[in-house]
């Protein structure tokens, strides 16, 4: 890449001072809300986004006021597991600096929402005192890496738990900028030199996404990760893991040469060398990437510029050796499994469904307040599912009635299939990108679908259902059996035909259309479905056997069905 | 009552405070009014006869001293003075803030006119006037010849309270009271001219004034006082800009009201406040004539609108509906000071009225109310930099008690007013609340919550003039997001530099609450600092709770002896406030 091409962000990155810029001296501009502009991108590698309030923009500027501005933050959580305390500490700052809401997200973490300028430092003080941190949460770095949250293959999961954990650390960006600047207060005189010798000066091109799934379920949409670990069990332990690249999902609209693409499994690797491999992935997308045009920054388009091949060569010679051939393996589902499960370990789990991750006290369903009173009383552990659900674990066989009891009273529903398997973005109001509603609109669009399925006798019928608000696809509407993406206010481009386990892609089938578009496309499919569909048959791989859609995704020949 | 002549000579205004004060006045009174009106054409016809005779006696001596807080006693003060010195008596006038009791044992005769504030509180500028005078070791006025005009507010549970203090110290420490107390409630204007007057003809009698005193007389008393001339007769201005500036999702509405003054000559300077009558809105009237049982007949209705408090409710008040009541507790409640400031707490006149067993007619009703009165707000602009315009800061007052909903009179008629629409204003001067004279003084503003406004107009001034001062503002509001009243303008100063430092605490936003006074002592050093280099300090804003918070913060600050400092800090003018 020449200088002078680089993008602007990598001029920041670059002057940054490893991620300070001037972040400090930002917060003491108590007078508004924001932060400097430059800052607003080098605060992402600290795990939190400047949003303001769109709802209110109208009317701010007659009232003489800036924009609503508040932030997002975002914590580390390697394979999304927490203990109850942190599950404490997150629900307190939460309902003492933010909007009172946890929510869950596909990246197994936790997002706080509406954090004033001035609550940042006291709120991740408070998550840091419990081993809390929003490090490389956001940013062109190494985002917090899931692991599945299958609970019933006990020792597997925690073993992709741990590897994440490795993972995450090791691949951290190594400046203390963070630390220094929101927990100690204090910024470092002299300007220490510090080094980042995996990450680089100005960082990665991108952010850089690592999943860890263990068959059968493909809960972590393994493919769609820049870098995935397949488990490959024996004995209910982990040998090693098949290794897959360059996927993603976002893409952008009208912009052609940008794709989702599904990753490829190169080969197999132990679990001693998963670390220093993930290291040379990074360091070739890092040293490769492309810098000057952010939009075709990804891995994916990396290997698709060099061509998968010439990739896995320079892997061999920085990893010093080829990866061995890939194992065999079988993904059956991508969704949660919900409800009590026993594990292996003779423990017993219990996934809740979260509807859109949001946990709040909503009327009648006291959620936030609920999972509080469990974790003042459990001594297992939180996960937090890659479908925003949450899963309580390690329960004793003896409690189980305890925390059955607790839900119930607290009435949090037991929602229909549709329902559980259906997953939005936040969108509008916080998130800047946003072209429609989201994960407001998606409930009502999901009880529409459900009066529908019952008119066509399909009640109870599971499938995926995802939306986003914009094309950037945070909720991977990409590999569901109905995407919806967000065009414009009240308008969505609709995909159909993914698989119901992630492992393919669907296609686009109509554009801009609004909700009641959106039930006159899907009911006659849904009708054929109900006459013509075999036994077991998926929506999805109805549609696609019957030729009403066409099994091909969008994107260049490389990106693999 | 009202004036009914077929075709009055005089505007509607001008009629208000005639009829006001016919409707209350005694047969003797009327008959010295008669008097004074044909005295006054009489003068007029010989407008030369009076001046300066040239071998006058010596002038007799004559203090006024006034204690005021929002500047009605001043302008009582301020026209007795005019009046006397006509009269030809040698007058001294005296704010009680610079003033001692030591210094008026040799005053010879002395008027005093004082308002009352807080909970039957001195004003606070002659808060140590009045405490000298409490002193067990206060001089000796023996020699002194007195009289006491008290200001204050029947709605209050001790009304008039400094005036009475006043009065009953001067006589305990010897001097001699030339008239009784007079009280006045909230519709001073009249009552105090009419004492005034009175207090004059009685000296000018008495010490055998130079000049013809009946000619002089009538020549010479202001009806009610030049200052207070505006608030009898306002200005009607239109509003042309009315912006709620809390957020939609705040639970707070304050107001930023623009009034259009041009071709209106109402000079203002920023630190004074702007005076609105206030209409009741129709149906709070309607509520009342229905809790009364009295018919909404049109020229009732209208001058219930117009010219009545409908809200407050008093002592009186209660004692004459107890009588219509058979509920034998409410005579009680008259009786108990207590039991009636916590029944009163939430309630308002419809409440009572409720509570009569029998109809009134509308007679009863109307001799049951006290006139509508004024409110003050103070002005948020300078006409150097808005031109002929004024802005106001108006905190929306509502809320809801024992099932209605109630709303502030003032502030709701202003919110409820649409561009184009007239208000009736006047301007109340504060002198004690002015940018400092010294160039380059740095000023340490504190106004949380509508107490901003006036430094909002310091500010444009300073604009204006382009003088430029180190300036420090602390401003404070429940959240940041929804309440934070005119941030792009402070953030336009900050980086302009015209405003040094602006300290935030907004109280909401964080599990503990944070209030402006925690700021202050946050910043305890540079402020003390800023002291020490001679910054003057001003406070606006809740009487009740934030001032009070305030002074006790920056006393604890300036250390062991801090509320004596504050005090010196007052008599030289570094320390102001405006609080309500
Ligand atoms: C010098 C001075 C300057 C001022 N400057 C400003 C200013 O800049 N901005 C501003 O907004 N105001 C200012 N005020 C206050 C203003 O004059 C009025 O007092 C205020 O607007 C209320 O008037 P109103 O007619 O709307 O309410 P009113 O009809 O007078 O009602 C107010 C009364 O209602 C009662 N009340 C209010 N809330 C409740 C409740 N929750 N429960 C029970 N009873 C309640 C209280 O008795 C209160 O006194 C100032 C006052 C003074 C003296
Ligand atoms: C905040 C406040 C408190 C008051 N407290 C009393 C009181 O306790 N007793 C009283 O008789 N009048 C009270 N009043 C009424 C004032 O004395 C009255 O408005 C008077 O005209 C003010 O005169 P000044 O402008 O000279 O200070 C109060 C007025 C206000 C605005
Ligand atoms: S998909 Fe688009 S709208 Fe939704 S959260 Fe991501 S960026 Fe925002």
């Amino acid at each position: 890449m020449t200088t002078s091409a680089r993008s602007r962000n990598e001029e920041i990155k670059e002057a940054s001072r490893f991620l300070r810029g001037s972040i400090a001296s930002g917060l003491e501009q108590t007078a508004t809300g924001a932060i400097a502009e430059d800052d607003t991108q080098l605060v992402k590698f600290h795990g939190m986004y400047q949003q303001d309030d769109r709802d209110l923009r109208p009317e701010r500027l007659r009232k003489k006021v800036e924009k609503a501005y508040s932030f997002m933050v975002r914590l580390r959580i390697p394979g999304g597991e927490m203990t109850p305390a942190q599950w404490l500490a997150a629900s307190r700052v939460a309902r003492e600096r933010g909007n009172a809401t946890l929510r869950l997200t596909t990246r197994q973490t936790i997002q706080f929402h509406g954090l004033l300028k001035g609550n940042l430092r006291p709120a991740l003080r408070t998550l840091h005192a419990d081993l809390l941190d929003s490090i490389a949460a956001c940013g062109d770095v190494n985002r917090n890496v899931i692991a599945t949250t299958n609970p019933a293959q006990s020792a597997s999961r925690a073993a992709g738990v741990e590897l994440a954990r490795r993972l995450s650390d090791h691949l951290l960006p190594r400046s203390r900028a963070w630390h220094e600047i929101w927990i100690d207060g204090e910024q470092v005189t002299g300007g220490e030199a510090e080094d980042e010798p995996i990450l680089g000066g100005t960082y990665l091109p991108r952010k850089f996404k690592i999943a860890i799934a263990v068959p059968p379920v493909n809960d972590v949409d393994v493919f769609a990760h820049d870098l995935g670990f397949i488990a490959i069990e024996e004995n209910g332990v982990p040998v090693g893991y098949d290794v897959v690249i360059g996927g993603g999902m976002g893409m952008t609209h009208g912009e052609p040469d940008t794709f989702p693409r599904v990753g490829d499994v190169i080969g197999f690797c132990s679990p001693q060398e998963a670390v220093a491999l993930a290291e040379h992935v990074v360091t070739i997308q890092r040293d490769w990437g492309d810098r000057a045009d952010r939009r075709h920054a990804r891995l994916k388009y990396t290997i698709e510029r060099v061509g998968l091949a010439r990739f896995v060569e320079e892997l061999a010679v920085r990893h010093g050796r080829r990866l061995a051939p890939a194992r065999p393996y079988s993904f059956v589902s991508n969704g949660d499994r919900l409800g009590w499960v026993e594990g292996e370990d003779g423990l017993w789990h219990y996934g809740l469904f979260v509807e859109n991750g949001r946990i709040a006290d909503h009327p009648g369903a006291p959620w936030l307040t609920t999972l509080e009173t469990i974790a003042h009383r459990h001594r297992g552990a939180f996960l937090l599912t890659a479908n925003q659900n949450l899963v309580i674990a390690g329960v004793p066989a003896g409690e189980r009635e305890d925390i059955d009891a607790i839900l119930d009273a607290a009435g949090l529903t037991r929602p229909g299939a549709l329902r559980r398997n259906a997953m939005a973005c936040v969108a509008l109001p916080t998130c800047g990108l946003a072209l429609a509603e989201s994960e407001r609109f998606l409930p009502t669009l999901v009880t529409d679908l459900e009066r529908l399925l019952t008119r066509h006798g399909l009640d109870g019928q599971a499938m995926t259902i995802r939306m986003t608000g914009c094309p950037n696809g945070c909720a991977r509407p990409y590999l569901a059996e109905i995407g919806l993406v967000g065009r414009g206010p009240g308008l969505y481009n609709l995909y159909l035909g993914g698989a119901f386990d992630g492992s393919r892609l669907n296609r686009l089938v109509g554009t801009d259309l609004d909700r009641e578009a959106i039930l006159a496309a899907l009911d006659p499919l849904f009708a054929a479905y109900a006459r013509e569909r075999r036994d077991e048959e998926r929506f999805s791989d109805f549609l696609i056997r019957t030729d009403r859609v066409a099994p091909l995704p969008e994107g260049p020949e490389a990106a693999r069905p | 009552m009202s004036i009914a002549l077929a075709e009055p000579p005089f505007a509607a205004e001008e009629l208000a405070p005639l009829g006001a004060l016919l409707a209350r006045a005694t047969a003797g009174q009327r008959r010295w009014l008669a008097g004074y009106v044909a005295g006054f054409d009489a003068a007029l016809a010989a407008p030369t006869a009076a001046p300066a005779a040239p071998a006058a006696p010596p002038r007799p001596k004559l203090t006024i001293l006034y204690a005021t807080e929002s500047g009605n006693a001043e302008s009582i003060a301020a026209a007795l003075r005019r009046d006397a010195t006509r009269r030809g008596f040698a007058v001294r006038l005296r704010d009680a803030a610079d003033t001692l009791p030591g210094e008026l044992s040799d005053a010879g005769t002395l008027l005093v006119v004082a308002s009352t504030w807080g909970d039957g509180e001195a004003p606070q500028r002659a808060a140590g006037f009045v405490t000298a005078l409490e002193a067990a070791d206060a001089p000796s006025l023996a020699g002194l010849r007195f009289a006491v005009l008290a200001l204050g507010d029947r709605a209050y549970a001790r009304f008039c309270a400094t005036g009475r203090l006043i009065d009953a110290r001067l006589a305990a420490l010897g001097a001699e009271r030339l008239a009784p107390l007079a009280e006045c409630d909230v519709d001073f204007a009249s009552p105090a001219a009419t004492w005034s007057a009175a207090r004059l003809s009685a000296l000018a009698t008495a010490d055998a004034a130079p000049s013809d005193a009946a000619s002089d007389r009538v020549i010479h008393v202001d009806f009610a006082g030049a200052a207070t001339a505006s608030r009898q007769a306002p200005a009607g201005v239109a509003v042309s800009e009315l912006i709620n500036l809390n957020s939609s999702r705040s639970d707070r509405r304050t107001w930023h009201v623009e009034l259009d003054l041009a071709g209106i000559g109402l000079a203002y300077e920023p630190g004074d406040a702007i005076g609105v009558w206030p209409r009741n809105a129709p149906a709070l009237v309607e509520a009342v004539l229905a809790a009364a049982g009295v018919p909404a007949e049109a020229d009732l209705t209208e001058s219930l609108a117009s010219r009545y408090d409908l809200t407050t409710v008093t002592v009186p008040q209660v004692e004459t509906i107890a009588q219509l009541s058979a509920d034998s507790s409410l005579a009680a409640l008259a009786a108990d000071a207590r039991a009636f400031a916590a029944w009163r707490a939430d309630r308002q006149l419809v409440d009572l009225l409720a509570l009569a067993d029998r109809k009134l007619t509308a007679a009863q009703l109307v001799s049951l109310l006290r006139p509508l009165a004024p409110r003050l707000y103070s002005v948020a602009s300078s006409r150097k930099l808005v031109g002929d315009a004024a802005h106001l800061l108006v905190a929306e007052v509502a809320w809801e008690s024992h099932g209605r909903a109630r709303r502030g009179v003032a502030s709701g008629m202003l919110a409820d007013t649409r561009p184009g629409e007239e208000v009736r204003v006047f301007v109340q001067p504060n002198r004690h609340f002015r940018l400092p004279g010294e160039a380059g003084r740095p000023v340490i503003m504190i106004g949380p919550g509508t107490g901003v406004a006036p430094f909002r107009g310091f500010l444009q001034e300073m604009e204006a003039t382009g003088e430029k001062r180190p300036s420090w503002l602390f401003f404070g509001a429940r959240r940041f997001h929804h309440d934070f009243l005119y941030q792009t303008e402070w953030q336009d100063w900050l980086r302009s530099g015209l405003l040094t430092r602006l300290d935030l605490a907004f109280s909401r936003d964080q599990p503990e609450r944070v209030y402006v006074q925690h700021r202050i002592w946050e910043s305890r050093e540079a402020l003390s600092g800023w002291i020490r280099d001679c910054a003057s300090i001003y406070v606006c804003g809740d009487a009740a709770g934030m001032a009070k918070d305030v002074h006790a913060m920056l006393a604890r600050i300036l250390g062991a002896d801090g509320d004596e400092q504050l005090s010196a800090l007052a008599r030289s003018g570094r320390y102001q406030r405006d609080v309500y």
